[in-house]
C-alpha cells in the first residue's frame, strides 16, 4: 500500500484506540487506494461558494 | 402460462389475493404450498435463516377465518412474506445489529402484518455476523451469486419460497439482487417507506422496499408499505396515492430521458450483453409511444464516490462505539467499510454532501423536460460463486456505475426484469422518477412487462 496512505490510516486508527485486524491493510490496500484515489475526484470539481451541502434548517417541524 | 396452471407457490401477488378475495384459495393451502417449497429447494439456495413456519401457519389461519367471515382486509391479505434479517422482527432482531438491541417489529414489518400478510421468516443477507451460513445462490443457475445485499430476499421470491419480500438499498441492495435473480424491485423514495426498525448502514442512503415477481406485486406491497411515520425522522408527510393506479399498459406521450454519456462513462466496466438488452428495453419502450430524449447530468460522474464517501462515514459513525469489536470479529466487508470510513475527513465528506446537492438540482432540471430516466441496473449477469470475493461489492461502490447515484438523491427507482444473457442469467432495465412519483415509474415498468412478460417464465431448480 502507499506509504503515505498506510501512514495516514494507521494514525487515525490509533486516534480512535483501534487496532487493525491481522493481515487487514494487505487484504484491503487494492480497495483502501482506489478509495483514496477517488477522493481527489471528489474535489476535482468547482462547486463554488454559494453552494452547501447539510443545510440546517431552524424550524421545528 | 395460466393460473390455473402455475403451482400455488409460483403465483403472483396480484394473481395470488384475487383467487384469495374470491374464496377461491385458502391462505393456508397457499402457506403450506410455500413451505413444502422452502423444504424442497431451500437446501440447494439457503435464502432463509430463520424460518417461522409456527407461526406463519397460524397467521394464515388467522387470515383465512378473518377472510372466510367477510373481512378482507386488502391485496396483502394472506400472502406470505419474508424479510431481509436487516429488519427487526418482534424476536428476532437483526443480526446485524451485533451491539445494539431491536425495536420489535421494524415498520415495515408491522404495516405489512397489518395489512393481514403472512410473515414466512428471516432471509439472509450479504456481510452479516455469522460466516457458517451458506452464501444463497442464484435460482437460475445455482452456481451463481445472488446479488446483495438482500441476497435470500433475491432468491427466495425468485426460488418460490415467498410471494414477495422485504430488501434495503444503500447502493443497489435492493436493485442489484432483483436484477440478479429476475425479479421486480422497488427503492421508492428516500423517506417514502420507514426505517424505523431497519439497522442502519448509512442514515441518509438507506431505503427499505419490496421485491416480488412484477411490477403490480411492488406496487400492493407499497400500498400497504408507503406513509408517514413518526418513529423514523427522516420519513415524509407527502400524501401517499393508490400505487395501483399506476397499473395501466400505457407510456403514449411519456418522456423518457437516457443519460447517455453517463452510460457510456459506465460502458468499460459493463458486460455488452447489458447494454444491448437494455438499448432494446429501450427501443421497446419506444415502440410502445414513448418519446425518448438523450439528457446530460454534468455532475453524475462523481455521484458513486460521493455517494461511497457518505456511505463509509455514517456506518462508520453508526458503529463507532462498537468498532474494536467489528474489526476483531466483523465480516470483511464490514471491517473494509470501518476503514474507508476512518480515511475520509470531514472535507471530504462535505465535499460529498454538495457533490449531493449539485446532482439533485441538475436532475430537477432535466425531470422538467422528462418524466422518468432509464439505463441499465447492472454491470453484467450474476457472477459465478467462485469468481467473487468477499469485498468485491466495495469495487464497484467507488467507480461510476449505476446504483450509487440514486441513494445519493433519493429518488424512486425500479428494476424491472429485460431479458436473458446467452448463457440464461437475467438481466434488468433502471427506471428512475421525481420525488415521489413512484406511480410513473411503476406505469413506465408496467407497461414494458405487460409487453414482454418476461416476469412469466420461472427457473428450473
Amino acid at each position: 500500500m502507499d506509504k503515505l496512505i498506510e501512514a495516514s490510516l494507521k494514525a487515525v486508527l490509533a486516534r480512535e484506540g483501534l487496532q487493525p485486524k491481522a493481515g487487514d491493510l494487505e487484504q484491503f490496500s487494492e480497495i483502501i487506494e482506489l478509495y483514496a484515489g477517488n477522493l481527489k475526484q471528489l474535489h476535482s470539481v468547482d462547486l463554488g461558494s454559494e453552494e452547501l451541502g447539510p443545510v440546517f434548517r431552524p424550524e421545528w417541524k | 402460462m395460466s393460473v390455473a396452471e402455475k403451482p400455488l407457490y409460483y403465483l403472483t401477488i396480484h394473481e395470488a389475493q384475487q383467487l384469495i378475495r374470491e374464496r377461491k384459495l385458502s391462505p393456508v393451502a397457499l402457506t403450506q404450498a410455500v413451505l413444502d417449497r422452502i423444504a424442497a429447494v431451500d437446501g440447494k439456495l439457503h435464502a432463509y435463516i430463520n424460518l417461522m413456519a409456527d407461526s406463519a401457519m397460524a397467521s394464515a389461519r388467522v387470515a383465512e377465518a378473518e377472510i372466510a367471515k367477510g373481512n378482507w382486509r386488502g391485496a396483502m391479505h394472506g400472502i406470505p412474506f419474508a424479510v431481509k434479517d436487516q429488519l427487526d422482527v418482534e424476536g428476532a432482531p437483526a443480526r446485524v445489529r451485533q451491539f445494539t438491541k431491536g425495536v420489535g417489529d421494524a415498520t415495515p414489518v408491522r404495516k405489512l402484518r397489518e395489512a393481514g400478510a403472512v410473515l414466512m421468516g428471516k432471509l439472509h443477507m450479504s456481510s452479516m455476523p455469522g460466516a457458517e451460513l451458506p452464501l444463497p445462490r442464484n435460482p437460475w443457475n445455482t452456481d451463481h451469486i445472488t446479488g446483495g445485499s438482500s441476497t435470500g430476499s433475491g432468491a427466495a421470491v425468485s426460488g418460490g419460497m415467498c410471494l414477495g419480500s422485504l430488501g434495503e438499498d444503500t447502493a443497489g441492495s435492493i436493485r442489484n439482487p432483483s436484477a440478479y435473480c429476475g425479479i421486480a424491485g422497488l427503492k421508492a423514495t428516500y423517506g417514502r417507506v420507514s426505517r424505523h426498525g431497519l439497522a442502519p448502514l448509512a442514515w441518509s442512503l438507506d431505503h427499505c422496499g419490496p421485491m416480488a415477481r412484477s411490477v403490480e406485486d411492488l406496487a400492493h406491497m407499497l400500498n400497504a408499505l408507503a406513509g408517514y411515520d413518526g418513529k423514523d425522522p427522516t420519513s415524509s408527510e407527502q400524501p401517499v396515492v393508490d400505487y395501483t393506479t399506476a397499473l395501466r399498459e400505457d407510456v403514449k406521450g411519456m418522456v423518457i430521458g437516457v443519460p447517455r454519456d453517463y452510460i457510456d462513462e459506465c460502458a468499460p466496466r459493463t458486460d455488452p450483453i447489458v447494454l444491448r438488452r437494455v438499448d432494446e428495453a429501450i427501443e421497446q419502450l419506444k415502440a410502445l409511444g414513448a418519446r425518448i430524449e438523450v439528457i446530460k447530468v454534468p455532475t453524475l460522474h462523481l455521484a458513486t464516490i460521493a455517494n461511497a464517501v457518505i456511505y463509509y462515514n455514517e456506518f462508520w459513525a453508526a458503529n463507532r462505539n462498537a468498532a474494536a469489536s467489528v474489526l476483531a470479529t466483523g465480516a470483511a466487508q464490514r471491517r473494509a467499510r470501518i476503514y474507508l470510513g476512518l480515511l475520509t475527513n470531514s472535507a471530504d465528506y462535505i465535499q460529498a454532501q454538495r457533490i449531493r446537492s449539485r446532482c439533485r438540482a441538475e436532475l430537477a432540471q432535466v425531470f422538467e423536460k422528462v418524466d422518468c430516466l432509464a439505463l441499465p441496473n447492472q454491470n453484467g449477469p450474476a457472477p459465478r460463486v467462485d469468481e467473487v470475493g468477499p469485498i468485491d461489492t466495495l469495487f464497484k461502490h467507488v467507480v461510476p456505475e449505476f446504483h450509487g447515484p440514486f441513494n445519493l438523491t433519493g429518488l424512486p427507482t425500479l428494476s424491472v426484469p429485460c431479458g436473458f444473457s446467452e448463457t440464461n442469467l437475467p438481466i434488468a432495465l433502471q427506471i428512475v422518477g421525481k420525488p415521489f412519483d413512484e406511480v410513473t415509474v411503476l406505469r413506465a415498468g408496467y407497461s414494458y412487462q405487460q409487453q414482454m412478460k418476461w416476469y412469466e417464465r420461472r427457473p428450473t431448480i
